[in-house]
């Protein structure tokens, strides 16, 4: 078991660290970012944007650095400079970067497109160069280093943050009362295959299956929020977590903003969404899983020993029918950290989910990474957490 | 005489003994029209999918034409100068609904159609490569696809959408592909650039399912007695996998097929709607749905026009996949 576990670990690591590369190629590739647009102020004559501004700017978001060093400091904050043994320092003067490259701009023949391409160096940055400039602690030790547009200059972790605690109100609930309701709804179908609940009931959780979240929220919007407003009739606030200014409801009276009740009411429709549409895929999942397990023969063999229907299903069912199971709720756990994208957006909900959104269309790639990043560490821990959950709940398996 | 009516007995009970003959398509398809959900939804698939193949002969408008003055005209409204009805009105800016929709139908479904055959493909190979020469091949590809499959897939698809989206312009593509997609949607080279990324991220994120089908699949026919028949007959490994392996294996390809046609109409749509798919002057459902957002507060059944047919062709999918999975193999699970 601990040979199993040290392997696995070791395993995780290297899929980690194999993403956070994947996720790094990715966040250098990304155009824009803080240098985009500066290229046209360097043209208009009311800014003159020198050679050095640009070389500070550059430095600044450590774009002079070769990609390599780049992605060490990233990922593990190093190296911060030469090399100190003994109070001797060592590799000072490796270049690790260029903070002034010759662009040549030429005609592309084949396409016949202007380009532009680094052609040589000006000034070089060297390893001394980066003693006493700004670093991160690196991304593997929970740095993931500033944000480059939804708030400037600020840690990317003070976002991340602000926006957890919605996030994990949202999905924690939405969760909770998928397994709450889910569970029970899957296992009643099963035992009643064939009964009329069981149609109704299957064939309303694989349309439930079928119909996409940001079609279904704008639905429930119009049918619990837009229509019984324009109705008079008590209606759901349709957007945002909590309100800016006291609002009136019908039969409710007067609502105070950011109050118990306020909240509350905000939470109901993106939570009914998400719970919806959970439960529709959930439940089919269980029922399928029951209804195998109520044919083994042990289930048969404890009704013919005289136990009542209740507890063949509640004991000797449930608890094999729930196995399989295991695996879907953990890997609620990335979900959690990661929110609701589409509902998040629909419902205006300040979560995680709405702030990888806007940095991904704010080109804000700090932002999304770290988020990206952290769902992956999440993904492998749930898969962990999965395969020893499974010897837990099934001590036939056995790690090995 | 008696050798006459002979003869007539045997022929007629030679017809009573031996069943009329019947090739596999036609069991599979008595099986599939008992299904009748499944009926109705490949009904309905076929009404969708010959009005978005008509597109350019049944509109009335062009997609990007827009009508000065005639903002969300209601349902119905004939346009006096020519003639021609709004048959769903018009949007903010008054292009016509109708059209849009149709056309948009034609990319979206194009879109889906293009990447399920694609990714099909790479799973097939790559499940069929990783099941038959196993190895440590198979254990990093496995690996590998185990480990894209449990990360979410909407945050993958959006940050490689919007990273592809960005970097449009220079990401090299054949211009012939350009010219053939730009041919099946009716679009532009320029347009077609994005739906062709699209199609690729798509179906870059969408094969890992059907390899692991697939090499389920091998896995299970490598031990039967065929295949050892055809590898002692001096078959190469290529000609066992093409002639053996693939068609005895085709039938959970093809319901996952079907299955991942609803996912892909839903995942384009998801793109557009959040704004990192095709963007607005060509019309997709998803960004149409994602336009009606704002003004749903005025005309709450906006929404409807182009959320409907997503949500029509996602179950209309779903119902074919379950009524293929009954016809071609009932204990299938998937």
């Amino acid at each position: 078991m601990s040979v199993y576990l040290v392997r696995r670990v070791l395993q995780m690591i290297l899929v980690i660290f194999l993403s956070s590369v994947a996720t790094y190629a990715l966040l250098s590739l990304a155009p824009g970012g803080p240098l985009a647009g500066l290229r046209q102020i360097q043209q208009s004559a009311r800014f003159q944007i020198t050679q050095e501004d640009i070389a500070r700017i550059r430095a600044h978001y450590e774009l002079d650095l070769y990609l390599p060093v780049r992605f060490s400091r990233w990922l593990i904050g190093q190296p911060r400079g030469p090399l100190v043994i003994g109070g001797k320092e060592f590799f000072s003067d490796l270049v690790i970067g260029c903070s002034q490259p010759i662009e040549e701009g030429f005609l592309n023949k084949k396409s016949g497109a202007y380009e532009t391409r680094g052609t040589g160096c000006v000034k070089y940055v060297h390893l001394q160069d980066l003693v006493g400039r700004r670093t991160s602690r690196g991304i593997m030790l929970g740095d993931f280093g500033l944000s480059w547009r939804l708030l400037r200059d600020r840690p990317v972790s003070d976002l991340l943050w602000s926006r957890l605690e919605k996030t994990l109100q949202l999905i924690g609930l939405e969760t909770l009362l998928s397994i709450l309701i889910g569970v029970p709804l899957g296992v009643y179908s099963a035992v009643k295959q064939y009964s009329k609940f069981d149609y109704f009931f299957t064939s309303l959780a694989f349309m439930g299956s079928a119909m996409p979240s940001f079609f279904f929220g704008l639905l429930m919007i119009l049918a619990f929020s837009i229509i019984p407003k324009n109705a008079g009739l008590p209606y759901l606030p349709p957007g945002l977590s909590e309100s800016v200014r006291d609002y009136t409801i019908p039969l409710l009276g007067t609502i105070a903003a950011g109050s118990a009740a306020d909240r509350i009411l905000h939470l109901v429709l993106p939570v009914s969404v998400l719970t919806l549409i959970n439960i529709s895929f959930w439940s089919r999942y269980i029922r399928s899983s029951m209804l195998e397990v109520l044919r083994q023969d042990y289930v048969r063999t404890a009704r013919a020993k005289g136990l009542k229907e209740t507890v063949v299903i509640m004991k000797h069912a449930l608890r094999n029918g729930l196995i399989p199971f295991v695996t879907i709720v953990v890997f609620t756990l990335p979900g959690l950290f990661s929110g609701a994208i589409i509902t998040e957006s629909i419902f205006a909900w300040p979560g995680m989910g709405r702030l990888y959104l806007l940095a991904l269309g704010d080109n804000d790639y700090p932002v999304a990474m770290a988020i990206f990043f952290i769902l992956a560490v999440l993904t492998v821990i749930a898969t962990l957490l999965r395969d020893i959950l499974y010897t837990v709940v099934d001590p036939r398996i056995r790690l090995s | 005489m008696a050798t006459n009516t002979i003869n007539q007995i045997a022929e007629l009970s030679g017809d009573a003994i031996t069943l009329e003959e019947r090739t596999p398509f036609q069991i599979v398809m008595r099986r599939f029209r008992r299904h009748k959900l499944a009926m109705v939804a490949l009904v309905v698939i076929s009404v969708i999918l010959s009005l978005t193949i008509l597109a350019p002969y049944i509109t009335p408008f062009d997609v990007q034409e827009i009508n000065v003055g005639k903002y969300f005209v209601p349902f119905g409204t004939v346009d006096e100068a020519t003639g021609r009805t709004h048959y769903l009105g018009t949007d903010n800016i008054g292009r016509d609904y109708f059209s849009r929709l149709i056309f948009a139908g034609r990319i979206s479904l194009a879109v889906a159609f293009i990447s399920v055959m694609i990714s099909e493909t790479i799973g097939i190979v790559v499940g069929s490569i990783s099941g038959f020469y196993g190895k440590w091949l198979d254990a990093v590809l496995m690996r590998f696809v185990e480990f894209m499959l449990t990360i979410p897939t909407l945050p993958l698809l959006l940050i490689i959408a919007s990273m592809l989206l960005a970097n449009e312009a220079l990401i090299p593509i054949p211009p012939v592909i350009l010219n053939i997609i730009g041919k099946i949607m009716l679009l532009g080279p320029r347009d077609a650039r994005s739906a062709v990324l699209i199609v690729l991220v798509l179906s870059g994120l969408g094969w890992m399912g059907s390899a692991q089908l697939m090499r389920g699949m091998i896995l299970s026919l490598r031990e039967q007695t065929f295949v050892e028949a055809s590898r002692s007959l001096g078959a190469s490994n290529i000609w066992i996998i093409l002639r053996h392996m693939i068609p005895n294996a085709l039938a959970p390809i093809i319901v996952s097929a079907s299955l991942g046609l609803a996912g892909y109409v839903v995942a384009e749509a998801a793109l557009a709607f959040l704004g990192f798919g095709i963007q607005d002057p060509v019309p997709t459902w998803g960004n149409m749905l994602a336009g009606t957002q704002t003004y749903m507060f005025d005309r709450p059944w906006l929404p409807l026009v182009p959320g409907l047919p997503i949500f029509i062709c996602s179950l209309s999918f779903n119902y074919i996949g379950d009524g293929l999975r009954d016809a071609l193999d009932p204990r299938l699970k998937l």
